[in-house]
């Protein structure tokens, strides 16, 4: 039986979506067979960030709708057979689809993979409710912002209240220069603020935004973002592994010296 | 097995010859034994289906009807009445809806401005547009597309299924184009993005080619 | 710019006036109910109401909001409720 994860932020633009495209990138690289589904209906994105966008013949709704099977809709990545897509639609909104329909199609699709991860839309309105339906468990994505947190807090509470039995936060675009100038939230500040467990810090890495112009997910490259995303992968599974050494480093090994945080 | 239930094909559908003496549980049983038995032979095609024999209320047609999609890849798209007259008068719609298809090459419209990601312009007639097909934007066409401005995004070209229907762009960077039950769709790795030329995009043998509009490709248009 | 960061570092550090006005907002965000419970509220209210009298469900309005005290002494939050009445049903015992 697979397991159902929520990508889910409150706020837009803190990387819900690159996140996604991440982890499910890095678990698929584990040998575990993934399926990534884009719930962001009328605003897509996944696609393009997972590099599949000129693949889509069938979307979410068509799938919910009944005009096309499961297996017609997913898309296979480039570069792992074992990761699937299932894209949104970019014509409809959010009201093709009801919780409902996504419960049942998590449920067929745990059937078929280890890991289904759902890339919810910013926002704590319909999308969202179809995104948590479904799910088992939930990754909170924000950055070391006020209104990022903020949000992140209200989507901590309404996730609480539909029962999703974990919730994990990543704290993503952490800059370790302005930490250390006093001049941004530590990550440890903001687990502080929200009461939740950490389950990885991503650095504001430009790595990032050229994974994003190629459309290939950086997990397991050699640069922080990649490394951290791997972690975040490694902690999904239930490994334990230390926090990386943000500290802008020169050497291959200092890269590897990691200090306990917890 | 007994011959409660007697499968016939024809061109276009399944009659189902089911036997009056028999009771409807028993029917129910037979009919899905049967199609679970021929699941392999039917493959997933779409077909008509008229009943003979036993009297059957509505209901119970569709209730036959679910059975036999439970028990293999067929579709039942349409109940026909197994009468002379209605068949006839279906063949004749049928008729005149292909002939409708091969003036819809020969009849457009114009379309002015350029179409967004997310937007979609459906049209039953060949289709001229005056400005761009940005990503994530589509057009749906029974005929041809040309687009007096780049194409970047999908185009549906022949979509009621007409294999020589084309595509014309005076910039050509599709994401995905499909005629007919044909789709291609661009490279992962786009090398440098070549010069602004016209060219055209159309079907042969199972393919999609995209080529500068020369006189030789011109000449072989079928409209 | 150096003098700029050193102006705001002779206070506090923007880190810490962040964090410290983040943990004020969030508190004061739990406390206001969240919209499930709000549902659930405004259904016993209905319940209860509709025993003594005959209300006009369509019309209620129901909010928790932050209103000043008389004696200007702060702020609370309180349930402020609208509820019409159509009809006093017969008095019962």
């Amino acid at each position: 039986m697979g397991e159902v994860i929520v990508i889910t932020s409150g706020k837009g633009g803190v990387g819900k979506t690159t996140s996604t495209a991440n982890i499910g990138t890095g678990l698929a690289m584990m040998g575990k067979k993934v399926v990534l589904i884009d719930t962001d209906i009328g605003l897509r994105n996944l696609d393009v960030i997972m590099g599949l966008e000129n693949r889509i013949v069938y979307n979410l709704v068509d799938v919910v709708e009944n005009n096309c099977r499961i297996k017609q809709a997913l898309i296979k990545d480039k570069r792992y057979p074992n990761l699937y897509l299932l894209p949104s639609a970019q014509t409809k909104d959010k009201s093709a689809v009801t919780p409902e329909q996504m419960k049942k199609l998590t449920g067929e699709l745990r059937n078929e993979f280890d890991y289904i991860l759902l890339d919810c839309p910013a926002g704590i309105e319909q999308g969202f409710k179809n995104a948590i339906a479904g799910a088992d468990r939930a990754l909170v994505v924000t950055t070391p912002e006020v209104s990022a947190v903020r949000d992140a807090d209200r989507i901590i509470g309404l996730l609480e209240a539909n029962e999703i039995k974990q919730t994990h936060l990543i704290v993503n675009r952490l800059r370790t220069d302005m930490v250390k100038e006093g001049n941004m939230m530590s990550s440890d500040d903001v687990v502080e603020i929200l009461a939740v467990d950490l389950i990885g810090i991503v650095p504001d890495d430009e790595h990032i935004v050229i994974s994003a112009n190629n459309g290939e997910p950086l997990t397991g490259s050699d640069c922080q973002a990649g490394q951290a995303y791997m972690n975040i992968c490694k902690r999904v599974l239930g490994e334990e592994v230390p926090y990386l050494d943000l500290e802008v480093t020169k050497t291959f090994f200092q890269k590897f010296a990691a200090i306990f945080r917890r | 097995m007994n011959d409660t239930v007697v499968i016939k094909g024809s061109k276009s559908g399944i009659i189902l010859v089911l036997s009056p003496d028999a009771s409807y549980e028993t029917l129910k049983k037979d009919v899905a034994a049967k199609f679970q038995a021929s699941a392999s032979f039917w493959g997933a095609a779409s077909k008509a289906i008229s009943f003979k024999g036993y009297e059957l209320s509505d209901e119970q047609k569709n209730e036959i009807i679910d059975i036999i999609q439970n028990n293999c890849q067929l579709s039942i798209v349409c109940i026909m009445e197994d009468d002379p007259l209605v068949e006839s008068a279906f063949r004749k719609s049928i008729e005149d809806h292909a002939i409708k298809d091969k003036d819809i090459s020969n009849t457009g419209q114009f379309y002015k401005g350029n179409l967004r990601s997310g937007q979609v312009l459906d049209v039953e007639t060949s289709i001229i547009i005056i400005g761009d097909i940005k990503p994530g934007a589509k057009v749906i066409s029974k005929g041809n597309v040309i687009i007096l401005g780049s194409l970047k995004g999908n185009v549906y070209a022949g979509a009621s299924g007409n294999p020589n229907a084309f595509v014309v762009a005076l910039d050509m960077h599709p994401v995905q184009i499909r005629i007919a039950d044909t789709i291609a769709r661009s490279p992962d790795n786009p090398g440098k993005s070549s010069k602004y030329e016209t060219k055209i995009a159309f079907l042969e043998d199972g393919n999609i080619y995209i080529e500068p509009l020369d006189k030789d490709v011109i000449s072989d248009i079928r409209l | 710019m150096s003098f700029l960061s050193n102006w705001f570092k002779s206070s506090e550090s923007s880190s810490n006036i962040a964090k410290n006005r983040l943990k004020v907002a969030i508190t004061s965000d739990r406390a206001v109910c969240s919209p499930e419970l709000m549902e659930h509220m405004k259904n016993d209210i209905i319940k209860v109401i509709s025993k003594y009298v005959d209300i006009d469900t369509d019309g209620l309005d129901i909010k928790v909001t932050r209103t000043e005290l008389d004696d200007d002494s702060g702020t609370v939050n309180a349930v402020l409720a609208s509820i019409p009445i159509r009809d006093t049903k017969p008095f019962r015992k």
